[in-house]
């Protein structure tokens, strides 16, 4: 038995918007301490890691660890059903289930809708990640991050990204020209801890990234105010949107690198 | 050509070793590519109202079509292909080659029966048996991947081995061949319907040696002698024994020498069956020490243009738009996959209810019982 209730749809919503763009199918793992997921885009370029830990949920019970495969197309499309103030409630009822309920209450809890979502047996190639010792950490607004990424989506492909004692730098360049865009590091962080940009750093670190993949970290930005880039050398790049009082979700992007054979 | 109904065995026995694969997924793989099969495909699929594309004079261009299309193709989707093209045959192929002689001469016959009677259809069907890869195609297919910047090599011997010994010795990712032998080469990967052209909308079909050897608990070995017994490029195979009895005779018997002592079987084998001579040649395939480096560079459009234009009458402007494209490729950083730095391990869903001949592919709960519910694809 797996039973799992949120306050509000929105979140739910915006956690799945933010995978199904880089997975169509993804193994959810339910364990008494809550929900994982790892998903891995077929080119094995992207990574995205999910983590909801069960004392963010209004109720949360696991009786034993369940993998659970979802199409999160079909599970987009269940949730769109649900007004973002709605409460969410999962369950599934046996072990090796083949089905998700998935169920909405209003807030005035006077309209309940309930669906049923199949599961699938999912073949995926799992990653492990080894613990880092990061060069850069860029912590800086999650909407600044979505709204640099799509401006420079308008003048290439990739993005470099510079992080250097003064700050961070992201810059572009395409067919038709180029453009760059310099976040300083701010030594305060202001009161709303939004608006500024902080960089940690042990050692300079630049990484070009394909933007077509930041465009689809960017649809995170809404669980989260600020978003951190991890930066090492030879290594993905890791960006971390922390979701408020109940988890986290990582993306790792594989960078670009010039061709060393000429 | 390749193993008779290999596929097969594999489909039934080791579904897992089998995935379909899109080609912008296969971003930043180097790739041994077999240059003869590849070759053949674009000679048989690259036609127009049945004939061969030709210039004015009657010079067939369809190899160099296919190509210049498939290969930048890969190259646009960061895909790193090395071309391998056939060196001398090897001696025990003198078996296969005499067949498909005797083969074209059986064709040319029907051809021409056909060509009497008007049956356009038999003609056709004759035409592409008679296709061939001629010298002269291979040496204008590596004067075109010259000026397209991509790598090739010459096998000592046959190409797919070399492609088995490259990806063997990790100077590639996979090997891509129409032939099934490349697995008995020993290919960790093979990669089929890699060059066939887009046009035919054929998935890629991703091969995985070692899932098929834990499917079929066979050793490589053992994967040779069956490849042996269900007909192989350099010999007979033996008569009354298909892919099913194939399977099953080397599962019990472990080997030909075994399988060949039972009575029925040894009825079908055929006179001066050299398989001993045969196991050997998969076993230890003449191929190269594979200590080439392999460089991908940008494409000479000026002489892309000299030759596909002035010489075999392509359009320019489609010439310069694929030159274009590869330039572009050329410029642009190379993307590196996540399993460069991270360990990956595939982890499968238990097979159930496997699909017969299909790759594995991921299954609605319950689906097996509805019958038929597939896996919804984009």
């Amino acid at each position: 038995m797996i039973e799992a209730k949120l306050p509000q749809a929105s979140l739910l919503k915006k956690i799945i918007e933010a995978i199904k763009e880089l997975v169509d199918e993804a193994n959810f793992d339910f364990t008494e301490s809550g929900i994982r997921l790892q998903a891995m885009d077929k080119s094995h370029v992207a990574l995205s890691f999910l983590h909801l830990r069960d004392d963010g949920f209004r109720e949360y019970r696991c009786d034993r660890s369940q993998t659970l495969g979802i199409n999160l197309n079909s599970f987009s499309k269940i949730l769109k059903c649900a007004a973002n103030d709605d409460q969410v409630h999962i369950k599934a009822t046996t072990d090796n289930a083949e089905t998700l309920m998935v169920s909405f209450e209003s807030s005035g809890k006077d309209r309940i809708s309930e669906f049923n979502l199949k599961l699938m047996d999912i073949d995926i190639d799992s990653v492990d990640v080894p613990d880092m010792d990061y060069q850069a950490t860029v912590t800086m607004s999650s909407q600044e991050f979505a709204r640099i990424v799509r401006d420079l989506s308008s003048i290439g492909d990739a993005v470099t990204i510079d992080a250097t004692k003064q700050g961070v730098k992201f810059s572009a360049s395409g067919d038709d020209g180029n453009g760059s865009i310099l976040l300083k590091h701010q030594k305060m962080i202001d009161d709303e801890g939004t608006s500024s940009t902080s960089v940690e750093i042990t050692e300079p670190v630049s990484h070009s990234l394909a933007l077509k993949y930041l465009a689809n970290f960017a649809k995170a930005a809404p669980l989260a105010d600020s978003v951190t880039i991890n930066l090492i050398e030879e290594a993905p790049v890791m960006f971390e949107f922390k979701i408020s009082d109940i988890g986290h979700i990582r993306f790792y992007l594989a960078p670009q690198i010039e061709e060393d054979n000429e | 050509m390749g193993i008779k109904g290999l596929k097969q065995v594999i489909a039934d026995r080791a579904p897992a070793a089998l995935r379909t694969v899109e080609m912008q997924h296969l971003v930043g793989r180097k790739v041994a590519v077999d240059a003869s099969t590849s070759l053949y495909q674009f000679l048989i699929a690259v036609r127009s109202e049945g004939q061969n594309l030709t210039t004015s004079d009657g010079s067939t261009t369809s190899h160099l079509v296919g190509l210049l299309y498939r290969t930048s193709n890969m190259i646009e989707s960061g895909l790193k292909p090395v071309y391998v093209f056939d060196g001398k045959p090897p001696v025990m192929k003198g078996y296969e080659l005499n067949k498909r002689r005797e083969k074209r001469e059986k064709a040319e016959e029907s051809l021409k029966n056909a060509q009497e009677e008007g049956d356009d259809e038999e003609m056709l069907k004759q035409m592409k048996r008679l296709t061939k890869v001629t010298p002269e195609i291979n040496e204008q297919a590596k004067r075109l991947l010259k000026l397209m910047g991509i790598p090739y090599v010459t096998a000592p011997c046959e190409a797919e081995a070399e492609c088995a010994a490259l990806a063997r010795a990790g100077k590639v990712w996979a090997a891509a061949s129409q032939d099934m032998d490349t697995l008995l080469f020993g290919a960790p990967i093979l990669l089929r319907n890699l060059t066939v052209p887009a046009a035919r909308k054929l998935p890629i079909e991703e091969i995985h040696l070692d899932e098929v050897l834990k499917g079929l608990e066979f050793t490589q070995d053992q994967l040779i002698d069956m490849g042996i017994i269900l007909g192989c490029d350099y010999c007979d195979s033996i008569r009354g024994v298909g892919p099913k009895s194939g399977y099953e005779l080397i599962r019990e018997h472990k080997g030909i020498d075994g399988a060949v002592k039972v009575e029925k079987v040894a009825k079908g084998v055929p006179e001066n069956w050299p398989f001993d001579q045969v196991r050997e040649l998969f076993r230890n395939a003449d191929v190269s020490d594979c200590s080439e480096d392999f460089a991908w560079e940008k494409p000479d459009t000026e002489g892309l243009v000299q030759f596909l234009v002035n010489e075999m009458e392509f359009s320019e402007q489609r010439v310069r738009s694929v030159a274009a494209k590869l330039e572009k490729a050329a410029g642009k950083g190379q993307q590196v996959r996540i399993d460069s730095f991270f360990k990956v391990t595939a982890k499968r869903a238990p097979a159930k209810g496997a699909s017969k001949g299909g790759a594995a592919g991921n299954k609605r709960k319950g689906a097996a019982a509805a019958g038929g519910a597939k896996r919804p694809k984009k």
